[in-house]
């Protein structure tokens, strides 16, 4: 993205805020009602607000999850659950208020748009309120837009996917997703079609006390291919916000999708996000998620695969500074014979963060032939940080290979001393250390969010050797 | 985390025992005793002439053992599996009998395993062998009964067992033990004595509808050196369930001095229709060094667990278990490992061959607490599956507070026997079957290498092939069926 070369503060850099009107919004707290009155201003279908009560009286039921991070500091009454900043979807960027238009314009949307972009859907707060598709992808039939928009215009197709992946009673934050959902992507790629460049979404939390929670439906027919790109970046408060999406993403008969994320919401947030895609026969499903920001992120990426020869891979980055937790990690399920699956993770944790990594690995019965890895490395910068891992690996056929390796240590003061000893600084040696112990995750992203992920870190790594 | 999904296939009835069972579904983390209780704890204090604080002590385990649940950890909570067995009808066998009253016979030095230095022999009926060889005794060697510590110096019976020894109070069995043993060993090697040959505990068991609780207690003095080896072997002949069910559990409670060795072998045979737990609980102190070789062949249900504390500088730790499965045998087996002094290594090995129906969960954590500058941690978990309905479950955790180490790391891998190594025995000759005998055999030999007796050795490897010819012998003879 568009950001100044010459910032060098570690100060959060997109932490500036907007004051903006919002034309509606639900009361602090949850209950029935908000949950009826979210549905209300939706004008959604009856099946969608049944749907939305029962994942209510599901999250209500459930106890906050014992595991993980610490959940203790959120208080699910301070938070807004649903607010709309404009009237209905704007298909050209003239129409998008100033205001909001202004917050964009800072983190360099039109200008990546310009460049790089296929599509855009852009969340501020809790409605998609910018949506722009490039011509020939609606020629070819690509639809990429709003979740609620794809509700109204695709109702069947809409019907026939949604929670089928990630189903409300899945755990806590998914219930609540489903209960108050509003916003995220709707894609669908048709049979066959190759989409040439990445879908991109741009995430935005605004008002204090918002919570977010979007709601992602990825459908790719038979055959077909499409990356998606979702990047976030949220302004700094100091009292706690909560975003909970839920992530569904369907890969059909030898199809190929690839989600790329890098999270990097303001230091106050609680991200618990539920990521799932169910892998088809011979289909390849790829997670690329990266965390830098948050307070605390609870998310573990998973794959189904569902149909034989089905492949999946996650690679895996996250960076844990002072006070934040990265608990996260990823889960592939094999199901059915002859799938692969491979996992990467790197974490870094310095100035009192904590890393966790949290995966499963799992091999049904019935399910021959499986081929299946897990890497995880760790690196702990300074004394007070921590670094956890766990993995879960539960085999239950006995022709499958599955390898898992994990490490955890320093950086190696060998490699710092030979870049000092080349004319760089200390700094500038552990930095660049660093970028290459994350260069399996970086190599993977477009050039221009592979720059912006190295900005990231660096910006990261100063405000811990400063 | 979902781990639970599928834990359900686990529980299908499994077919071929005609056992009844008891009416009410049993939950994965239901224990069924019934006999824990108050009363039962001041009966058997009472009739053992418990001191007073042993009582306290006592009643301080049962309530640990009430609060707390069968599994403190979050980490493992849905890899714990009871059902299969079934305590409602056990009873504890009668107190008083560690005792060794028949110390006549019981020390007679012709019951001594050949090259061992002392033997000791303990089951549902009390302690039935307890000899130390002359040339041990002579160094100092103490091996006895608790009951016969106790009286022997009251006060250095209490200085080791008031507050639970090493036992973990966070766990839930290891407090039943605390709460309610009613036997027990106890060994001391004195400052600077290094016994060549090794001491052999025995532990016979396996009474239908019997309890067993007991605690072996161990204490090494500094720059001492010993070998153990322990014995869990069947009572009874014939391995039938429909004898009804036994229960045993019992501890190792070991102290390693400044500069110590300790190599231990333990040796799990028990009958198919025993339930057993295993509480195996040390702190290494400085420079010390602690060798595990656990075999695990028996048993319907093993839990086991062992908590390493490597507290002094320089401790070490080097574990060593693998398991062998057949019919619908589960071994849950966690192990802790505490790195806490400056320089300490872990180095822990666990390994698993599963037939039939078996299943084996293999958790493993090391903790490196901030003060373990200089760690090297290792910790790796194999399984080699070889039936479909063999399951293996491998959860193998770091907890790293000081990134000062010299290397942290873990491994697992699963799968099958290699195709290549198969091929080449074939190409040699020999028959496919064999081969894979071979394979597995030559793959749990690590451990069979570090059992300290010869003899002893080579009935572990009997065992080993043993059980091999059972479960393969048994598939045609399934076929015809």
């Amino acid at each position: 993205m568009a950001t100044s070369p010459e910032i060098v503060s570690s100060e959060y850099k997109f932490g500036f805020h907007d004051d903006v009107d919002y034309l509606e919004e639900t009361k602090h707290g949850l209950t029935r009602e908000t949950v009826e009155e979210i549905s209300r201003i939706k004008g959604e279908p009856a099946w969608m607000l049944e749907f939305r009560l029962r994942a209510y009286e599901h999250f209500l039921s459930r106890p906050m999850p014992q595991w993980g991070g610490d959940l203790n500091q959120i208080d699910l009454d301070k938070i807004v659950y649903y607010r709309k900043p404009s009237e209905g979807e704007e298909k050209s960027w003239d129409d998008v208020p100033d205001k909001i238009k202004k917050t964009f314009e800072r983190l360099g949307i039109p200008e990546a748009e310009r460049k790089f972009l296929s599509g855009v859907g852009a969340q501020y707060d809790s409605e998609v309120v910018y949506h722009s598709v490039r011509e020939e992808l609606t020629k070819i039939g690509v639809v990429f837009m709003g979740t609620d928009e794809g509700l109204r215009q695709y109702p069947e197709l809409f019907k026939k996917y949604f929670a089928t992946v990630v189903p409300p009673e899945d755990n806590k934050f998914a219930a609540l997703n489903s209960a108050v959902w509003s916003g995220g992507s709707f894609v669908y790629v048709p049979k066959g079609v190759e989409v040439p460049l990445p879908l991109q979404a741009y995430f935005r939390i605004n008002a204090e006390n918002t919570g977010q929670f979007e709601r992602t439906l990825i459908i790719v027919d038979e055959g077909a291919k499409v990356h998606y790109i979702e990047g976030c970046t949220a302004p700094i408060y100091t009292t706690d916000a909560l975003h909970a999406a839920v992530v569904e993403v369907i890969a059909l008969p030898h199809s190929k999708v690839r989600y790329t994320t890098i999270q990097n919401w303001s230091n106050d947030v609680y991200n618990l996000v539920t990521k799932r895609a169910h892998a088809h026969a011979h289909s390849t499903v790829e997670w690329i998620d990266a965390n830098t920001g948050s307070r605390l992120t609870m998310k573990y990426p998973s794959i189904y695969l569902r149909g034989e020869g089905a492949t999946a891979e996650v690679i895996s980055v996250a960076v844990a500074g002072r006070g934040q937790h990265q608990d996260t990690g990823a889960k592939a399920i094999h199901l059915a014979p002859n799938t692969r699956s491979r996992i990467i993770s790197k974490s870094i944790s310095k100035d009192g963060g904590r890393t966790t990594y949290r995966g499963q690995l799992k091999v049904a019965p019935g399910a021959t032939g499986v081929v299946a890895s897990v890497r995880c490395d760790a690196l702990i910068l300074d004394e007070g940080s921590r670094s956890d891992t766990y993995p879960y690996i539960d085999i239950q056929e006995d022709d499958t290979t599955m390898t898992h390796e994990a490490t955890v240590g320093k950086i190696s003061q060998d490699q710092v001393f030979y870049l000092m000893s080349r004319g760089l600084t200390e700094n500038e040696a552990t930095n660049l250390v660093v970028q290459g112990f994350l260069e399996v995750f970086t190599k993977e992203l477009p050039m221009e969010y592979a720059i912006e992920f190295n900005r990231l870190v660096k910006l990261e790594m100063e405000g811990s050797l400063g | 985390m979902t781990a639970a999904e599928g834990e359900k296939a686990a529980a299908a009835p499994t077919a071929g025992s005609s056992v009844s069972r008891p009416s009410a579904r049993q939950a994965p983390t239901d224990l069924t005793l019934s006999f824990v209780d108050e009363a039962t704890v001041r009966e058997l204090a009472a009739s053992r002439g418990d001191p007073e604080w042993l009582l306290a002590d006592r009643l301080a385990g049962l309530r640990a053992f009430d609060a707390l649940p069968i599994e403190t950890n979050p980490l493992y909570t849905t890899y714990v599996d009871l059902r299969n067995a079934h305590l409602a009808g056990i009873r504890p066998v009668p107190a008083a009998g560690d005792s060794i009253a028949a110390a006549a016979a019981g020390a007679d030095q012709r019951l001594l395993p050949e090259g061992a230095a002392a033997f000791a022999e303990l089951g549902e009926t009390g302690a039935t062998a307890l000899v130390v060889s002359p040339a041990a005794r002579a160094e100092g060697i103490v091996l006895e009964t608790l009951a016969d510590f106790a009286a022997r110096d009251p006060e250095q019976f209490r200085r080791l067992l008031d507050g639970g020894c090493t036992l973990p109070e966070n766990d839930k069995l290891a407090q039943l033990n605390r709460a309610l043993w009613s036997g027990g060993v106890f060994l001391y090697v004195p400052d600077g004595v290094r016994l060549e040959r090794p001491v052999v505990i025995r532990w016979s068991v396996g009474t239908p509808g019997a309890a067993l609780l007991s605690r072996t207690v161990i204490s090494v003095g500094e720059d001492a050196e010993v070998s153990i080896l322990e014995e869990q072997v069947s009572s009874e002949g014939g391995p039938e369930e429909s004898l009804g069910q036994s229960f045993f559990a019992g501890t190792s409670e070991i102290r390693l001095g400044a500069g110590s060795n300790l190599s231990f072998a333990g040796l799990q045979d028990l009958p198919l229709r025993q339930v057993a737990f295993q509480h195996r609980s040390a702190v290494v102190g400085k420079g010390a060094t602690l060798r595990w070789a656990l075999a695990q062949l028996g048993s319907r249900i093993v839990r086991s667990r062992i908590d390493n504390r490597l507290e002094g500088d320089g401790a070490t730790v080097e574990q060593a278990e693998i398991v062998f499965g057949s019919a619908d045998q589960l071994f849950d087996l966690t192990s802790y490992t505490r790195h806490v002094g400056r320089d300490t290594t872990g180095n822990l090995l666990s390994k698993g061959a599963l037939t039939d129906r078996s299943r084996a969960y293999m958790k493993g954590l090391a903790t490196i607490e901030t003060s373990a500058h200089g760690t090297d941690s290792y910790l790796g978990e194999f399984a080699m599956l070889l039936s479909k309905q063999a399951r293996s479950v491998a959860i193998p955790s770091l907890e790293i507070d000081q990134p000062d180490c010299r290397r942290v790391a873990h491994a697992s891998s699963v799968g099958p026997i290699d195709e290549t190594q198969l091929f080449y025995l074939e190409s040699r000759g020999l028959e496919r079957e064999d081969a894979r005998k071979f394979i597995v055999l030559g793959y749990l030999e690590p451990v069979v290498a570090r059992v300290p007796l010869e003899a002893a050795q080579e009935r572990l490897r009997d065992l080993l092939e043993a059980k091999w010819t059972a479960q393969t012998g048994s598939r045609p003879a399934a076929a015809v069926a």
